[in-house]
């Protein structure tokens, strides 16, 4: 077991100078300070939507930033297959102004 | 052609009286009788505050339908009637049915999905008992 846990620990302080992006390389990062981040979920995966609303302006609302852009994806953690129907969700409702497209005052 | 699915939404000026809107919505029923098509259903919504301001109203009275039609002209004409008549302020129309195609085919590969995981976590009863004129499904 304890042969076992060498080799692993080898690979692991290496990602950390090999990485020229600088991204954490999952949610709990070891360093000086660790700090675990929340796992977001797409919303719509954990309701299992096969279809987004354009008519329901309450369920989008809240991936609307307040000035009424559009949240992107790593602010929400929507997959990628539900912010594209959502952006098009949006949009549409935008169109009949259920959404604003630019919250002004 | 293939039956189409479309959802129109019109917009009025929120001081409208109701019988003038019940009167646009049996117009449009006519042009839409006269092609041939139906509608799946008509929702007053009733008046409700817009995101943002349309000819300097900020409330207009909702009115959702919902068209099935084969005659692609349709639209046209009921956008046309739409523009011109006075209390609509805003309008739109959407082709659902391919989307609606799509919602379908993925909410039938989850429960194909759904209905095999529980078998194979209880293998016993189910292969046991098939017998000649039940093989078929099965390979299906």
């Amino acid at each position: 077991m304890a042969e076992e846990n060498v080799p692993q620990q080898q690979p692991a302080p290496a990602p950390a100078g090999a990485r020229p992006h600088g991204k954490p390389s999952g949610p709990v990062r070891r360093g000086k300070r660790s700090f675990v981040r929340k796992k977001k979920v797409c919303r719509f995966c954990v309701d299992k939507a096969d279809f987004i609303d354009y008519k329901k302006a309450e369920i989008l609302a809240p991936f609307l930033q307040e000035r009424g852009k559009i949240l992107p994806r790593r602010m929400t953690g929507t997959c990628a297959r539900h912010q594209r129907w959502l952006t098009v969700a949006i949009k549409r409702a935008q169109n009949i102004a259920l959404l604003p497209f630019a919250a002004g005052r | 052609m293939e039956e189409r699915q479309y959802d129109l939404i019109f917009i009025c000026r929120p001081d409208t009286p109701e019988p003038d809107i019940d009167k646009l919505i049996s117009t449009l029923e006519h042009a839409v009788a006269e092609k041939g098509s139906k509608i799946e259903k008509t929702e007053k919504w009733g008046r409700k505050r817009m995101a943002y301001r349309v000819r300097k109203l900020q409330e207009g009275f909702y009115v959702y339908m919902v068209i099935r039609s084969s005659h692609g002209e349709l639209v046209k004409e009921l956008e046309r009637r739409l523009k011109v008549s006075d209390p609509v302020i805003k309008y739109l129309t959407v082709r659902l049915d391919e989307e609606l195609k799509r919602q379908d085919k993925l909410k039938r590969i989850r429960e194909r999905r759904a209905a095999r995981r529980p078998r194979k976590s209880a293998p016993a009863p189910t292969p046991a008992p098939p017998a000649a004129g039940e093989q078929n499904a099965a390979t299906l």
